[in-house]
């Protein structure tokens, strides 16, 4: 290793949520380990939640993946044991094993719920990277209970490319000089960014492996993706150079909910409802952050055939009433529907600016009065919980006044594109 | 040792530094009757962390009917639970 490189470490829970639970339940005198069975964690089948949220490795030999519907699991394997999702518990494990990396080094920037990043340059034991990540590994699994992979390199991208080399329960190195032999061979799929439309894509262009990627014209992929082309480029040849910086959670660049609805909403009343459900959860979000928004967007989900739509308009005067977020969703979703039933809603703000100064607009709607009141309804909702204070048009409707985030702490999400 | 689990009534005591000794406990038994049983000996303490979740272990000794026997004692931080962890 050079002097001069940096040494990051990259700590990966494996099967992160059912690891937790089989821990959390093997603590409460549960003799079976889940890890040890085919088991996952899977939302409720009853109000539709039902999809796989994480596996076993025993599951995982029977096809089963992460993402699909329970029910088709159950086909896959019959005898498997599902448990329902506790994020809360999730959150006390995120912040236990922060504290106990916290040991290692300063530099730490948590990258979602299990995982994170390490920068040990020049700390204790960082002259044998190895036997310290070893060592971070036995204290976790002896600790914690839980096992995890840890991936070593010179940069973040290598150094979380390297984690996924080997699980569960394992260390892998991937220095710049090992990427050939390491990296290069495998689907062009498993590097970081490269997503269902990427993939294709490539596939088109005959890039089928990492490698091939990497030892393709710069040129050509610029012409093909833009700056994006420049980008997948640099990430196969292992270039990138962000700092593991703690404070990368500060700048939100975006705020969304979204939700799967227990029954197929196929009127636009209710999906207006639905709509402003979660806008309600976005609005204290953005207003708890003091910010205010210019792109409003909403996405749909078909009923049928599970694809997916959406629609965005930006706005000239930043907006943070909850009101007024609606009254834009619902704009957006009359403007996009096709009348289709759907099975999911989802609501994002982005373009966000602090809310301190803002410049009103002759030509807009003011929402000033509306601001008055929310912060009335944040105040007593804070005060008195969520339920306190809801909209009357909830009454009766079945459906949740506020819906949308993991849990009322869960602040990280379980999966970021930023590095 | 079996693993028990088996949540139950506690009297304790705390130091002015906030350590805890247990000095005996009541549970259930299966016949439904109530028994109390006193801690002779802590004979270890430890701290456990598994899951992110915090309980001090005891490893104690005590005379159940006229038998001398060793069994652990667990003790939730976060929910103030005791529970008899194995016998």
């Amino acid at each position: 290793m050079n002097s001069n490189e940096r040494l990051i470490l990259h700590i990966d829970v494996n099967s992160a949520f059912l690891s937790f639970e089989a821990v959390y339940r093997l603590q409460h005198g549960e003799t079976v380990d889940l890890r040890d069975i085919p088991s996952a964690v899977a939302g409720s089948q009853a109000t539709r939640h039902g999809i796989i949220l994480a596996k076993s490795i025993p599951a995982k030999k029977y096809g089963i993946k992460t993402g699909e519907p329970t029910w088709e699991a159950r086909q896959k394997c019959p005898q498997l044991v599902t448990v329902p999702p506790n994020y809360a518990l999730y959150m006390f494990c995120h912040n236990s094993l922060k504290e106990l990396l916290k040991n290692f080094s300063d530099r730490i920037q948590v990258f979602s719920v299990d995982e994170f990043f390490l920068d040990v340059t020049g700390m204790p034991g960082a002259d044998q990277p190895l036997e310290l990540a070893h060592i971070i590994r036995k204290r976790i699994k002896k600790k914690l209970g839980f096992t995890v992979s840890i991936g070593i390199s010179s940069n973040k991208l290598l150094a979380k490319m390297g984690s996924e080399l080997k699980k569960p329960d394992a260390v892998s190195t991937l220095f710049p000089p090992e990427i050939p032999g390491k990296m290069w061979p495998l689907p062009v799929e498993d590097l970081y960014m490269v997503g269902r439309a990427t993939s294709l894509k490539l596939r088109k262009m005959g890039i089928g492996t990492i490698g091939s990627l990497a030892n393709c014209d710069l040129e050509l992929l610029k012409y093909k993706f833009k700056s994006w082309g420049k980008l997948l480029w640099d990430y196969a040849n292992g270039i990138e150079s962000s700092a593991v910086s703690s404070s990368s959670r500060d700048t939100v660049k975006g705020i969304g909910n979204s939700t799967t609805v227990h029954f197929d909403v196929e009127d636009r009343r209710t999906a207006h409802q639905v709509l402003l459900s979660l806008v309600e959860t976005v609005g204290m979000r953005m207003r708890f952050s003091g910010l205010c928004c210019r792109v409003i967007a909403i996405s749909i989900r078909r009923a049928e055939d599970l694809t997916f739509y959406s629609h965005q308009l930006k706005i000239q005067t930043p907006i943070d009433s909850t009101t007024a977020i609606y009254e834009y969703c619902k704009r957006l979703f009359d403007e996009a529907w096709g009348g289709e039933p759907i099975r999911h809603l989802g609501v994002r703000v982005s373009d966000l600016s602090p809310a301190v100064h803002i410049q009103l607009s002759m030509f807009e709607k003011e929402w000033e009065k509306q601001k008055v009141i929310d912060r009335a309804v944040d105040q007593i909702r804070m005060k008195f919980g969520p339920g306190s204070v809801i909209r009357s048009n909830f009454l009766w409707s079945g459906l949740a006044p506020m819906e949308g985030g993991l849990s009322d702490d869960a602040s990280y999400p379980v999966m970021t594109s930023i590095l | 040792m079996k693993i028990l689990m088996k949540p139950i009534k506690m009297i304790a005591w705390f130091n002015e530094d906030g350590t805890l000794h247990p000095v005996r406990f009541n549970m259930k038994q299966k016949d439904e009757s109530h028994i109390t049983i006193r801690i002779d000996r802590v004979i270890k303490k430890r701290e456990e962390k598994l899951a992110g979740n915090p309980m001090l272990v005891y490893t104690c000794q005590s005379i159940i009917n006229n038998i001398e026997r060793i069994y652990e004692i667990k003790y939730e931080l976060r929910t103030c639970k005791w529970y008899l962890f194995k016998m």
